[in-house]
This record gives C-alpha cells, sequence and structure tokens, in this order.
C-alpha cells in the first residue's frame, strides 16, 4: 500500500469518526431529553408535598386575619406577581418577594430582590439563611412563623 | 459543597460514565490526525514513497496529543469527585474542539513562521482547563457574582480603558494585532476578559425584579410609541455606549458587533418582548449607517464584499490588491478543498494572512473539506444548545440569564466570524471559540465553560434537595 492510499484512508475515517461522535453526542441529549420529560410527567401527576406552612402572626398594614396557614412546597415564591406559590396583593409586597426551598432537611429564606426586604427573626436575609420551625419570617411588613 | 463523594456508597455509580464514553471517540479523532500530520513530510519528500508500520508515530511523537488526553482524562476524574453532577457533555465537544485548534496550529506553525505554534497552543489549553477547574471551585456562590455586579462594570469600563490607552499607544492601527496587550512574553487582549464582565452585568442588572418590570410593561408612551424608561436603565446604556464607542475608536468592529449582540440577546431574554430586538436592530442599521459615512475604514471593509472574483477588471484587481486580499485568498482556500478536503496538513494555508486566528476557518475547509466544516458547525451547534439547555433548567432568573448570555458569546463570535471568512458580512477580527490560536480567548472560553458547568451543577443539586 502506498502512502496516499493510506493517508487518504485516514482522511475518510477522520470525517467518519467526527460525525460518529455527533452522533453519540445527540443520542444522549436525545435520551437525556426523555428522562427529563418522563420525570416531569411524573411530576405534573402528583401534586407537590406540603412540607409545611407559614401562620401569619402580625399581618402589618394589610387585611390579612392573622392565624392564616399558607401551605410551604418544596420551592415556594412569595410575592406579587401571579407566578408566585403563594400571591400577596399588597403594594408593599416586590413582584418576586421571597424564596423559601427545602433541602437536606432544612428550610432556606432567600430575599429575592425585593425593595422592602425579608427577614428572618429580625435578621435580614439576604443570602440563603436556614431556617427552623418556630422561626420568624418577616415579609416586607408581614411577619409569619414557620411551622410543621 | 465541594465535599468529596468518594466514601459514599454510590461512589461508583456516581462516576461521569457518559463524559468518559464520550470522550473516548474525540481521544481517536486527535490521535488520527497527529498520527496523518506525522506522515505528511514522508509524502512530501516521496510521493511515490510506500507505506510500511514502521512508518506510524511512536508514543514520543504522540506526546502533545496524549498530554491533551491526559489532562482531560484528569479533569473527567475530579469532575467526578466534586462535581458529579454537572453537565456531562460540555467538556468531550469543549476537549475536541480545542484539540482541532491546537492540531490546526501545530499544522500551520511553520507556515507562520512560528514552529512552536503547536506547543504555545497545548500550554494554553492547559491553562484554559485549570481556569475552568478553579472557576468551578471559587464560584461557590452564584450571589457572589450577581451582588457586585456593579464591580463587574467598573472593571469593564477599566479594561475598555486599557484597551483605549494601549490603542493610542500603538500608532499601526491596520495591524491585526494593534488590540494585544504585550506583558512580557505574554499577548493579553482585553477584551477576551471584557466580554464576560459585560454579560454578568447584564444579566445581574435585568435578573433584578424591579427592572424586569419595567422593561417589561409599565413604560411611558409618546403618541402610540412604548419607549422603555430611560432613566432607569441608565446603567445599561451608559455600558453599552463606552463600550461601542470605544470599539468604533478602537476599530474592533467585530468586537462592537459581539456586544451589541450580546445586549440585544440579553435585553430580550430578560423582558420577552421583541419589539425591543426590532428597535435595537433598527438604531443599529442607523449607527451602521453613520459609521458607514464617517469612517473610511467601515466604507473599505464594505466594498470588500462587492468584489468579483469572476469577471477581470480594473475595480476588481486594485480592491485585490489593496484590501481584499486575505478575504479573497481564503475563499480560493475553501473552495479548492471540495468535500473531502486535501487532508491534514496537505493543503497550502500559507497564502491566506493571519490564517491561524481570524482565518482558520478556512483552513480547516481547505484541510478537512465541506463535510469536516458540517462537522465543526455541528459541533457548535450542539454546544450552544446544552448552554441554553443549562439555561432553561436552571431555577432563579439571574443564573438563567447568566447561562443563556455566556451562551450567545460562542453563537455570536461564531456566527460574526464564520460569516466574515465567507464574504457574508464584512470581515472582522474576532477568534473562532477554541479553534483560533491565542491564549487569553482560549483561557476566557473555558471560564465560561467553569461557569456553564458551575450553574448546571447547582441545579442538579437544587433538584436533588426536592426529591
Amino acid at each position: 500500500m502506498s502512502l496516499d492510499v493510506f493517508l487518504l484512508i485516514l482522511r475518510l475515517l477522520l470525517i467518519v469518526l467526527l460525525y460518529l461522535f455527533l452522533m453519540q453526542v445527540v443520542i444522549a441529549i436525545t435520551r437525556d431529553l426523555r428522562k427529563t420529560a418522563l420525570a416531569s410527567a411524573n411530576f405534573e401527576g402528583k401534586a407537590p408535598p406540603v412540607l409545611g406552612h407559614l401562620i401569619v402572626i402580625d399581618s402589618g398594614p394589610s387585611s390579612i386575619v392573622p392565624g392564616t396557614p399558607f401551605d410551604l412546597y418544596p420551592q415556594t415564591t412569595i410575592g406579587r406577581g401571579p407566578t408566585n406559590t403563594i400571591q400577596l396583593s399588597e403594594s408593599f409586597i416586590s413582584g418576586e418577594h421571597t424564596r423559601l426551598w427545602y433541602r437536606n432537611g432544612s428550610w432556606y429564606v432567600q430575599d429575592a430582590g425585593s425593595t422592602n426586604g425579608t427577614f428572618l427573626n429580625n435578621q435580614p436575609a439576604r443570602e440563603a439563611l436556614p431556617a427552623r420551625p418556630g422561626d420568624i419570617i418577616q415579609v416586607g411588613f408581614i411577619r409569619f412563623k414557620l411551622a410543621n | 459543597m465541594a465535599r468529596p463523594l468518594n466514601q459514599s456508597p454510590g461512589a461508583f455509580r456516581r462516576y461521569r460514565w457518559k463524559e468518559l464514553g464520550l470522550l473516548i471517540v474525540p481521544f481517536m479523532i486527535l490521535l488520527l490526525e497527529m498520527t496523518q500530520l506525522l506522515l505528511v513530510p514522508l509524502l512530501k519528500e516521496d510521493p511515490a514513497a510506500a507505506f510500511s508500520l514502521k512508518h506510524l508515530p511512536t508514543a514520543q511523537a504522540l506526546i502533545p496529543v496524549l498530554g491533551l488526553i491526559a489532562v482531560l482524562l484528569g479533569t473527567n476524574l475530579l469532575f467526578s469527585v466534586f462535581f458529579p453532577k454537572a453537565d456531562q457533555l460540555l467538556l468531550p465537544v469543549v476537549g475536541l474542539l480545542s484539540g482541532i485548534g491546537m492540531l490546526m496550529a501545530t499544522r500551520l506553525g511553520p507556515n507562520v513562521g512560528v514552529p512552536t505554534l503547536g506547543s504555545r497552543q497545548l500550554i494554553w489549553v492547559i491553562l484554559g482547563v485549570f481556569g475552568c477547574i478553579m472557576t468551578l471551585f471559587l464560584l461557590r456562590n452564584m450571589d457572589w457574582l450577581r451582588r457586585y455586579k456593579y464591580t463587574w462594570a467598573a472593571l469593564s469600563i477599566i479594561l475598555v480603558g486599557i484597551t483605549l490607552v494601549n490603542t493610542l499607544r500603538v500608532k499601526n492601527l491596520d495591524s491585526p494585532t494593534h488590540d494585544q496587550l504585550n506583558i512580557g512574553p505574554f499577548n493579553l487582549q482585553p477584551s477576551e476578559l471584557l466580554k464576560i464582565c459585560i454579560v454578568i452585568f447584564f444579566a445581574a442588572y435585568f435578573s433584578l425584579t424591579e427592572n424586569r418590570d419595567i422593561l417589561a410593561g409599565g413604560s411611558r408612551f409618546i403618541g402610540r410609541l412604548r419607549l422603555p424608561p430611560l432613566r432607569k436603565l441608565g446603567p445599561i446604556f451608559v455600558m453599552l455606549g463606552i463600550s461601542l464607542l470605544l470599539f468604533l475608536v478602537v476599530r474592533e468592529l467585530g468586537l462592537a458587533l459581539l456586544i451589541y449582540g450580546l445586549f440585544l440577546s440579553m435585553i430580550y431574554l430578560g423582558s420577552g418582548k421583541f419589539s425591543y430586538v426590532v428597535g435595537g436592530l433598527l438604531l443599529f442599521v442607523l449607527l451602521g449607517f453613520i459609521g458607514y459615512s464617517l469612517f473610511s475604514y467601515v466604507r473599505l471593509r464594505f466594498a470588500v464584499l462587492s468584489i468579483d472574483l469572476v469577471t477581470p477588471g480594473a475595480f476588481n484587481e486594485n480592491l485585490y490588491q489593496k484590501s481584499a486580499y486575505q478575504i479573497v485568498q481564503g475563499l480560493i482556500a475553501l473552495a479548492s478543498g471540495g468535500i473531502i478536503g486535501s487532508g491534514l496538513g496537505l493543503g497550502h494555508p500559507g497564502f491566506v494572512p493571519v490564517i491561524q486566528s481570524d482565518m482558520v476557518l478556512t483552513a480547516l475547509g481547505e484541510e478537512l473539506g465541506l463535510a469536516g466544516l458540517f462537522a465543526i458547525i455541528g459541533l457548535y451547534l450542539l454546544l450552544i444548545y446544552r448552554g441554553f439547555r443549562i439555561a432553561v433548567e436552571a431555577t432563579d432568573p439571574f443564573n438563567q440569564l447568566l447561562a443563556a448570555g455566556l451562551t450567545s458569546i460562542f453563537a455570536i463570535q461564531t456566527l460574526i466570524i464564520a460569516a466574515g471568512n465567507m464574504k457574508l458580512i464584512p470581515l472582522t477580527g474576532i477568534p473562532l471559540p477554541f479553534l483560533s490560536y491565542g491564549g487569553s480567548s482560549v483561557i476566557a472560553n473555558y471560564i465560561i465553560i467553569g461557569i456553564l458547568l458551575r450553574i448546571s451543577h447547582n441545579t442538579a443539586l437544587e433538584r436533588e434537595g426536592l426529591a
């Protein structure tokens, strides 16, 4: 076999391998998408579990009755906007005010860039802070107690 | 969060097998290309040479490629231990792209008079992978990027300032490397870091709830025309204006185009309003027209587009001699590649000026052919798809905007330089991500990959907290 024939074979092999790699990646992506679709289908089948409650203890200038419980899901957002899990139509609540999430057996509270701030036991929650049942979470001027 | 997972019982199952499996074919491709490169000189010596097994390169000759393979395998192992949930497709795609870039630099080195170009590029790639790993380790909390948004804005302005001062110092604005800072043996391009800083700033700014509210509605009307509230968006326009103005002065049309494209993509992603994009494009046409009538070099760049390669004539000849030489040579190189190309090392890319960075696509087109070029475009498509997928899966607006914006950098850059090389838009000097020779570019691109991997890892961790 002469050298230029060998190089031609290498050249063709190279192109074949390049497309083989592309195909491999596309297959991996398709499999990934199927898995996500399956997971979200399962997820939509059953509602997310209620893992706790926020109980209003001081409604501030709003008209919410103290003692009202709000359900807490593993990912909960509080705000004025319609996409929030807990929607509070008050002028002092920002569009997206507070995020709460549950990870490794603990709740975390973080302000979502609000104007009037979020406080955990009177500490500003600009960064994610771990919260325990019984802690006081203040969203704008409304104070909640975290309960199971 | 960088807690080693070795001790957990699922360490074997947690290993990034998918990534490892996807790395095998790229390794074969790189070894094959290197073999081809090493055999070419034999063929050039004696065109009728017979092939025998003893011609096959020894392991010693393959050291650059083996080094890159070792680095990628090490990264795979490291990610498996510390970041098992990060995206598994990015590293193989990016590894293959930068491997091809490294081999292309090796092949082009003798043609541009720098025989060590390949090993230099290898060092840059290794430093880039290192930078990617460092980014993953240092960026534990993405909030850190968001909180200091004005620091990033200030850093961008400083980088622009450095570029400007440097340009005023360098007299020759027409040299292709006038935007480089020469510090000792390094050629730094501040613009590469600038694009990352600008995207972080845009993402942090647009992810603020009140800014998004303002963008999405609640704006003033003049007649029937909706105007975004200019005062609130002041910082964005100041940033944009400064970068655009400076790059028109520094004559970096490609960078100005990239920053403007990023601005439009991010404002669209942040507000979801197509009218902003249309308005932005109209503004761009207006600015382009002003630039066209004010600056002669812009006119020259556009004139190149009108060159006709087939019909001879004084006009075409004059243009070819003056400014269209590079692009015409590039087109000839692309055309001579044909469908399967001339084979790595067997083309004649030496005729095209700046072949190793801006025009590297034409060299690839000549030696790998149309088929190879399509495969490379496919790699970019997959990279960009994956980046946007990471953005879609992220949970909060800042991470979504950041991932989408960083991915847009790759998309816009590839489009600008590929279209420029093919004479569809004026040619502007901007590197092709991962394939062009250049230290700052490779390192900056790997830092972007690091941020994307970190976002995907954080998202997966958050989702796991749900289950």
